[in-house]
């Protein structure tokens, strides 16, 4: 299995529920709690596992920029989370043996346990998915929300990780990329999803959907400039 | 990348205490001149006393300066278990081992006095570990893909060249303390690894360009966010008050002060010590190599925290960052 | 695989169901909680509003319990210590409960309208506004006034639903979505929802903006339009498509009022009214009969077109022939346009074209029988799929009334309204145009009013003004200031006590309001205003009682604060009678329980309420003996009727549960709805869900569940005759009452067309414009909810401050640099605020985020915060009165006919800040802490339980190879 998620930056707004939603679940989930520093005083900063960033994307090679009128430039959100890589560094520069990848589904994990906090694997994250949790000297990722969707405590529909279940364009799809048919697998394919910095070489597993662009057809009138008012008569409709 | 001050103690220090020890034991190999082995050996045991044990001292302060930098040491020691995969792990695997094979080197040579193969031998060793940990050391951030300025092929060379510069000058200045003089294998060692070392240095910023993200190698907040043929802007970095990710990978300390301080620190590190070192021994004043120390000192501290003060992590990228 | 541990100790878990509210869209929440505290809060996948999803803030609810801002118990500032100095003391629900009904019993005794009460972002209008009524106060009314009544009255002006929380594009079918003016509006999650739908469908999505963040980021086509201006670009396009021909007539002959004919006698009285028959039916020339008939009347042929003569020989048009004619003009042409609006000429026309291709080409049909008004069986719902959605984008400008008519006529040539794919109304919507509520005028000791508050008036006669003219509300509703002020202006009721202007009150009552801060205009001087005193050393406004949950700005200005309950520790209910969250094809409402214990002195407002209307003996509370009627908020949601069998709730009625929408009261009702997860749906059967202003299906429903009065086909207003009855009034024209003075002459006589037009905001067309060059807007967050939000830890992180947004190509040729500083100024003050450059905004507006700005000290922050000291309040630059004109009396800064906040009109000039000048300007006192106030932690390291690692074997760690 290589499991991971499917984000569409066609749809997704950019509202943060993705972020706050991981927040709450992971807080008292497996890698919790995810401490928070001066929360009520000035520069609040605290521990996140998925974090939303705005860019504004200009030039006419993405989809999604309308040709012409001015400023061309189109606003894209971008969610970005562990990418569960395949070729994870994170992994492998990590002395302790804390940072795995398990051989099972892929998911990338940090046993907290025995975490020295050297932020080493953060500085191998090129994705900016691994945060050291200040009040608790410990490094904290994203986890898959491993401890919902392996949980048969809970209605099958809800294993799903917290930010998928709360995603409200449902920009976030949360499957397997070794199954073809997985859902995940197919928009890959159908949306031409694309890892982040392939050039790097992690092999990211989470794919990013592209901005699509719909257009619509005018009607064809035929405009001459003699068919004004004239053209307005009564027509027999019934009320 | 932020220059974390304990990481900088740690390599300027056992950069230093290493590339000592390599040369003592580098000398006491090929080169007994320089050792001055016609010394009793009571004066030999003072003499590996000394820098042996300075040697070990600035390394040992290196390693527990290095754990400062741990947000839980507590669990330092697990660092070993890794040695599979990691560089960190494999450098402290190494930095221990070398402890065991230089005291046994300088035991058998404390006690058995006369160079035995068996002595050699563990001086061998010893040589093969000291330098394994400062490979290892470079290859920590010589091995980081998403920093292009520590990723590259010189970063381990340069920081072998630093330690072997640094080590041979405060070997130098040792000798001339207990000698008051620089016998000239340590010059010639001084000499070509500091022009080594610039050569190698002086490459290394022609390879990683000038210290505002325009590289010629460098990543774009195109390639970054997926838009590699557009021109991509940060609107909002999601959290106003700066992030984890922000405070470790954001650090800006001015392109035009980056470049100045380049300058600072080739003409500390390599200059200054260089000429002082050079004019003391034709005009035969012995401070001279004291003083070139302490430039030195200055200059590798400097060039630790440009090392660090030029990474640019590609998750500034995402931060905003035209490019890295 | 591995074997993982149990990660969650589920037995030791509950989860409850409730009701969100981080915000007014009130979606379903499923809450788990650990001991008295929560787990996690997520979405109930069956809940008709959000379908299991949830926004940032309702994911943060936890943190929300966790503020360090929730008041603890009743205050009373200290006697002796000024209002606003923040020094109160601590005093018992008995104690505050006593004074004020001693107090209120007083005023209701002599003079009921010395009270104003008025309410904020709350949810529970239908409570609020009854318990006026039983007072016998006209002066309430809710945040409507300043939020967004222009869309609420243009709707239900025009189609008898609306934009706003009253209607909904048609998602499912919709093939072309055009988004008017919205960052995130009250349907926060349904229209994300909607829209990842409609993009997954491939239909195309406009969005018309200045501004590109948000929704606008994900749409196909962004239209950088010129704030104000959406009036006239719905209008061209309206040109446009009328000049191809392209409207639907049938719909517009079948459904509105386009064949009516209207008297055509300028400078007469009478002009521009219907012709009208004796029965007092509009008359349209029936062209079967080729005579005039009663346009109510089936089954005729009315004429869309032409000129008519009435028995007496008055000269007639129909609307239709008069519309053509006023939009075919050039002036309404997209050249035209195009320059005002900042749209070039070409995309008007284009998408005024497109539209029309899926309306007229795309058209959807569903084979389903329904019966009309008339009773006539039909066999299928036509549909075009192009729909709109608008808010506060069009609602906030001074001729947001009209533009919204506007949109609402294009919408209506179209035939896109009520049909598949169309935009849907939301039961009770559609209601009769406009609806039969008149707004209550007289008020008497001791006596509850007659109807209720507010209501919309058709006609001058209507208007809540006295013998003289003068406004009798405290907030000028209903007075030539704003005739059609249906929902109040809240934005003017503490300017005019102040001024005692109509006259003084006595005590304000405020819920849920921060009116000394975010949701007040010229905020400095509100919290002036608030402080100012009568010669004799009395305050203006002798007495503020406040219900706040949390240490607001405006608790600092209280006299007495009420606390409340959080949303979490209340029962609450969301009404049919009030906003309810009813979908398209549903109608629902919904109830809150208590999830966890206060752990404070704290009383729902709910509950209070209900105390003091039994205390003061209002007749519907207390029985012929003076017992109370009620025991408390729960027995009286489920026995107060409103009408028989009409209640508060509208699922399980009836003695044994089994009645829906009408029914005698049934006892159990709470516990039904706690085991329906918390909500009620009624469906609609697929014959009731389309053109149900004309489908007789549903209007006997709705008549049955007391949404509507009668059953009769709610006709679609293109021409608004009762606009035309204002505008003659302004003209001296009308017999009735008119206004006297020339300012309200020329408001009514210009800004009262009947029919919708475009014209220059109040604000700008009072100022020079070349000095004030930029538009300055706001916009809401997605992640926070008004000044709610900063207490939270985790949404404060996304932002503890709002920057203003500039166009990089403008700010940089005016050499504003990226993070620079810059003052802004309006005619009404300055503020300082950081800049970022940016591409998306149109090159002359610049916009924040709202309501990030805090006042130091409250809200829990500490005295530095971000949101103290860098964040900026907009506010403080927009008047409540328009810039004085000469020989003109003040007027309120307002839909000159609706009486809705002039947010969005605000023009400012910008110019650099000195380098030395950084932070935000203007600062203030900081907030005292309130007796008792906890510090707020340092640091926070929420969990219900420690975490259950996973652990990695140390096996695993010595033998694994490279990953
Ligand atoms: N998250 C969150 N949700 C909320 C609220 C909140 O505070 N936070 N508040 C709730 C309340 S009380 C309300 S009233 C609703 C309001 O919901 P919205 O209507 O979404 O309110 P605004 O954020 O004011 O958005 C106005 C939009 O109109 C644009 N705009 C401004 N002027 C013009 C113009 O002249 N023409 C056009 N076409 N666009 C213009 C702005 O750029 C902005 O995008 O949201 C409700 N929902
Ligand atoms: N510049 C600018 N200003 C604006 C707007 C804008 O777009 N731009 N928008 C305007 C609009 S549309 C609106 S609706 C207003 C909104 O303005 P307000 O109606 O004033 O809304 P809020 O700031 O959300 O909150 C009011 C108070 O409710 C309190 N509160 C929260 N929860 C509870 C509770 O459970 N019980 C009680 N009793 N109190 C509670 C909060 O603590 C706060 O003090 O702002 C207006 N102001
Ligand atoms: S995204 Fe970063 S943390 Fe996650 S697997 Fe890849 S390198 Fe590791
Ligand atoms: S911070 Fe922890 S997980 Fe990361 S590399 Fe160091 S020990 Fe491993
Ligand atoms: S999968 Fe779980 S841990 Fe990862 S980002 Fe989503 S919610 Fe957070
Ligand atoms: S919840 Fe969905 S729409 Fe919102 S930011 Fe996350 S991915 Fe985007
Ligand atoms: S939109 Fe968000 S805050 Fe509002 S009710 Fe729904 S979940 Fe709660
Ligand atoms: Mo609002």
């Amino acid at each position: 299995m290589k499991l991971g998620l499917a984000i569409d930056l066609d749809t997704c707004v950019g509202c943060h529920a993705c972020a706050t939603a991981c927040k709450q679940w992971n807080t008292s989930g497996t890698i919790g709690p995810l401490t928070d520093q001066d929360p009520y005083g000035r520069d609040p900063i605290g521990t996140w596992l998925n974090r939303i960033r705005t860019y504004e994307v200009a030039g006419t090679p993405v989809a999604g920029i309308p040709v012409e009128g001015a400023p061309v430039s189109k606003t894209v959100h971008m969610p970005m989370s562990c990418m569960q890589c395949e070729e994870a560094d994170c992994v492998t520069v990590c002395p302790t043996g804390a940072s795995y990848k398990r051989e099972e589904d892929g998911i990338v994990l940090v046993d907290q346990d025995k975490c020295m906090g050297c932020n080493l694997c953060a500085w191998a994250c090129p994705y900016g998915a691994r945060e050291l949790d200040e009040e608790q000297g410990v490094m904290k990722k994203c986890t898959l929300c491993v401890d919902r969707i392996y949980d048969e405590a809970l209605p099958e529909a809800e294993r799903q990780p917290a930010c998928v279940l709360s995603c409200p364009t449902s920009s976030r799809v949360f499957g397997d990329f070794d199954d073809p048919n997985s859902t995940v697998s197919k928009l890959t394919v159908e949306r031409g999803g694309q890892g982040l910095m392939p050039e790097l070489g992690y092999k990211p597993v989470n794919r990013y959907l592209p901005p699509r662009q719909h257009t619509a057809e005018a009607m064809d009138v035929q405009r001459s400039p003699m068919q004004k008012l004239a053209q307005w008569t009564n027509k027999l409709i019934q009320r | 990348m932020k220059p974390a001050l304990s990481v900088l103690i740690f390599t300027v220090s056992s950069g230093a205490g290493y590339g000592l020890l390599i040369w003592l034991l580098l000398f006491y190999l090929f080169s007994p001149d320089a050792l001055a082995l016609a010394l009793s050996p009571d004066s030999l045991r003072t003499y590996f006393g000394l820098y042996g044990g300075i040697g070990l001292v600035l390394v040992t302060l290196g390693l527990l300066s290095s754990t400062l930098h741990l947000a839980n040491p507590k669990n330092a020691w697990r660092a070993f278990n890794r040695f599979r995969t990691s560089w960190l792990s494999r450098e402290g695997v190494f930095a221990l081992l070398f402890y065991p094979a230089f005291i046994l080197f300088a035991a058998l040579l404390w006690f058995g006095v006369d160079a035995t193969g068996l002595t050699a031998t563990t001086a061998l060793v010893a040589l093969a570990i000291a330098f394994a940990t400062l490979v290892c050391t470079g290859m920590i951030y010589a091995s980081l893909k998403p920093i292009r300025q520590w990723h590259n092929n010189l970063t381990t060379p340069i920081y072998i060249g630093f330690s072997l510069m640094s080590g041979s000058l405060l070997y130098g200045m040792l000798y001339q303390y207990q000698f008051g003089k620089l016998p000239a294998p340590v010059f010639n060692a001084f000499i070509t690894s500091l022009i080594v070392t610039l050569l190698l240095k002086l490459l290394y910023f022609w390879h990683i360009g000038k210290p505002d993200g325009a590289g010629k190698n460098r990543t774009t907040i195109g390639d970054a966010t997926g838009f590699s043929q557009a021109q991509v802007r940060l609107m909002d970095a999601g959290h106003s008050s700066g992030t984890f990710l922000t405070k470790e990978f954001v650090y800006d300390a001015g392109a035009l002060r980056l470049l100045i301080l380049r300058r600072c620190m080739l003409v500390l590190t390599f200059v200054i010590p260089l000429a002082l070192i050079i004019w003391g021994r034709q005009v035969g004043i012995p401070s001279a190599v004291y003083l070139a120390m302490v430039f030195m000192l200055g200059g590798t501290l400097l060039e630790r925290w440009l090392f660090f003060a030029e990474a640019r992590h590609v998750v500034r990228l995402y931060h905003g960052d035209q490019s890295n | 695989m591995a074997k993982l541990p149990q990660f969650e100790n589920h037995q030791q878990q509950q989860t409850k169901f409730t009701t969100c509210y981080m915000c007014a869209c009130r979606c379903g929440i499923k809450v788990t909680t650990e001991g008295e505290e929560i787990r996690f809060i997520q979405g109930n996948p069956n809940h008709p509003i959000n379908k299991g999803v949830l926004c940032a803030k309702g994911n943060s609810g936890i943190m929300k319990q966790a503020s360090p801002a929730k008041l603890r118990k009743p205050l009373l500032r200290k006697a002796g210590t000024e209002r606003g100095a923040g020094e109160f003391e601590e005093i018992s629900w008995e104690q505050a409960l006593d004074m004020l009904t001693k107090r209120l019993a007083n005023i209701r005794a002599t003079d009921p309208r010395q009270l104003a009460f008025f309410t904020g972002r709350d949810q529970m209008q239908a409570l609020t506004g009854f318990w006026a009524s039983q007072f016998g106060t006209i002066n309430w009314a809710a945040h409507g006034g300043f939020c967004s009544v222009n869309m609420a009255a243009a709707g239900l002006y025009t189609t008898g639903q609306a934009f706003w929380e009253f209607g909904d594009p048609d998602w499912d079918n919709t093939k072309y979505f055009m988004l008017w003016g919205v960052a995130e509006d009250h349907a926060s999650n349904p229209i994300k929802i909607g829209l990842k739908r409609l993009k997954d469908r491939g239909a195309k999505f406009v969005a018309i903006n200045p501004v590109r963040t948000g929704y606008q980021a994900i749409a196909d086509e962004w239209v950088p339009i010129k704030p104000g201006t959406d009036g006239m670009l719905a209008l061209s396009m309206i040109h446009v498509l009328l000049q191809n021909g392209l409207v639907d007539e049938a719909f517009l002959v079948r459904y509105t009022n386009a064949p009516y004919l209207v008297v055509n006698t300028p400078g007469q009285q009478g002009d521009g009214l219907f012709a009208r028959a004796d029965n007092g039916e509009p008359q349209v020339w029936d062209q079967a009969s080729e005579s005039l008939r009663d346009g109510c009347l089936p089954d005729i042929s009315p004429a869309l077109f032409g000129e008519y003569h009435d028995g007496n020989g008055r000269p007639l048009r129909t609307v239709m022939s008069i519309l053509v004619e006023k939009y075919e003009s050039d002036e309404f042409a997209p050249q035209q346009a195009a320059k005002l609006c900042g749209v070039s000429a070409d995309t008007i026309e284009r998408l005024a074209l497109e539209m029309a291709q899926v309306a007229f080409q795309e058209t959807i049909t569903l084979d389903i029988q329904w019966t009309d008004w008339a009773g006539r069986k039909q066999d299928k719902f036509i549909g075009r799929p192009v729909s709109m959605h608008a808010m506060r984008g069009i609602s906030a400008h001074s001729n947001g009334f009209q533009t919204c008519r506007a949109l609402h006529l294009l919408q209506i040539l179209l035939g896109t309204i009520d049909c598949p794919g169309g935009h849907l109304a939301k039961p009770p919507f559609p209601k009769h145009t406009p609806p039969g509520i008149k707004p209550a005028r007289d008020t008497a000791p001791n006596t509850p009013l007659a109807s209720a508050p507010l209501g919309f008036p058709t006609c001058p006669e209507d208007l809540v003004i006295d013998g003289e003219g003068q406004p009798l509300r405290i907030d000028k509703a209903y007075s030539w200031d704003a005739p059609l002020a249906n929902h109040g202006l809240m934005h003017m009721v503490i300017s005019n006590a102040v001024k005692g202007d109509p006259y003084k009150i006595d005590t304000l009552m405020l819920f849920m309001a921060n009116m000394a801060w975010n949701s007040s205009m010229n905020t400095a001087n509100t919290m002036a205003m608030l402080r100012e005193k009568d010669d004799d050393g009395e305050y203006k406004i002798p007495f503020i009682v406040n219900s706040d949950a949390f240490h607001s700005e405006m608790v600092n200005y209280s006299d007495l604060v009420l606390p409340d309950t959080t949303f979490l520790e209340r029962f609450d209910t969301i009404s049919m009678l009030d906003r309810p969250i009813s979908e398209a094809d549903a109608a629902c409402d919904s109830i809150r329980q208590p999830i966890v214990k206060p752990d404070r002195d704290v009383r729902s407002f709910q509950e209070v309420l209900i105390d003091l209307a039994t205390r003061l003996n209002f007749p519907e509370f207390v029985t012929e003996e003076g017992k109370p009627r009620y025991q408390g908020y729960q027995d009286f949601i489920v026995n107060h009727e409103r009408a028989p069998g009409i209640g508060f709730l509208a699922g399980w009625r009836g003695e044994n549960g089994d009645q829906h929408l009408r029914g005698a009261p049934n006892p159990d009702q709470w516990e039904k709805y706690i085991e329906n997860e918390c909500f009620f749906e009624y469906k609609l059967a697929p014959a009731q869900r389309y053109y149900r202003h004309a489908n007789r299906d549903y209007l006997d429903l709705a008549v049955e569940a007391g949404w509507v009065g009668s059953n009769a086909q709610i006709v679609l207003e293109v021409y608004s005759e009762p606009l035309q009855k204002f505008r003659l009034a302004g003209r001296g024209l009308y017999d009735g009452p008119m206004p006297n003075d020339a300012q309200h002459q020329q408001r009514l006589s210009t800004y009262f067309d009947p029919l919708p037009f475009y014209y220059q905001p109040l604000e700008q067309a009072r100022i020079d414009a070349a000095e004030y060059d930029f538009h300055a807007i706001t916009q809401r967050p997605m992640f926070m909810y008004h000044s709610w939000d900063s207490q939270n830890a985790w949404l404060r992180q996304i932002s503890s401050q709002n920057f203003l947004y500039m166009n990089r190509q403008r700010a940089e040729s005016m050499g504003v640099e990226d993070e620079s500083w810059v003052w802004l100024e309006s005619h009404n003050g300055k503020v300082r605020a950081q800049v970022k450059l940016m591409d998306g905004v149109e090159a002359n507006t610049v916009w924040t985020w709202n309501a990030i700005a805090k006042q130091s000290g409250a809200w829990g922050l500490a005295k530095d915060a971000n949101e103290s000291k860098d964040a900026f309040l907009l506010n403080h630059l927009i008047s409540e009165l328009l810039p004085a004109q000469q020989g003109a009396a003040d007027i309120t800064n307002s839909d000159p006919i609706t009486g809705q906040a002039a947010w969005y009109d605000l023009c400012v000039k910008i110019t650099p800040a000195d380098p030395a000048e950084t932070g935000a300007w203007p600062q203030f006192d900081p907030v005292n802490a309130l007796p008792d106030q906890q510090a707020s932690p340092d640091s926070l390291s929420y969990s219900t339980h420690d975490n259950v690692n996973i652990k990695r074997p140390l096996k695993d760690i010595l033998m694994r190879g490279k990953l």
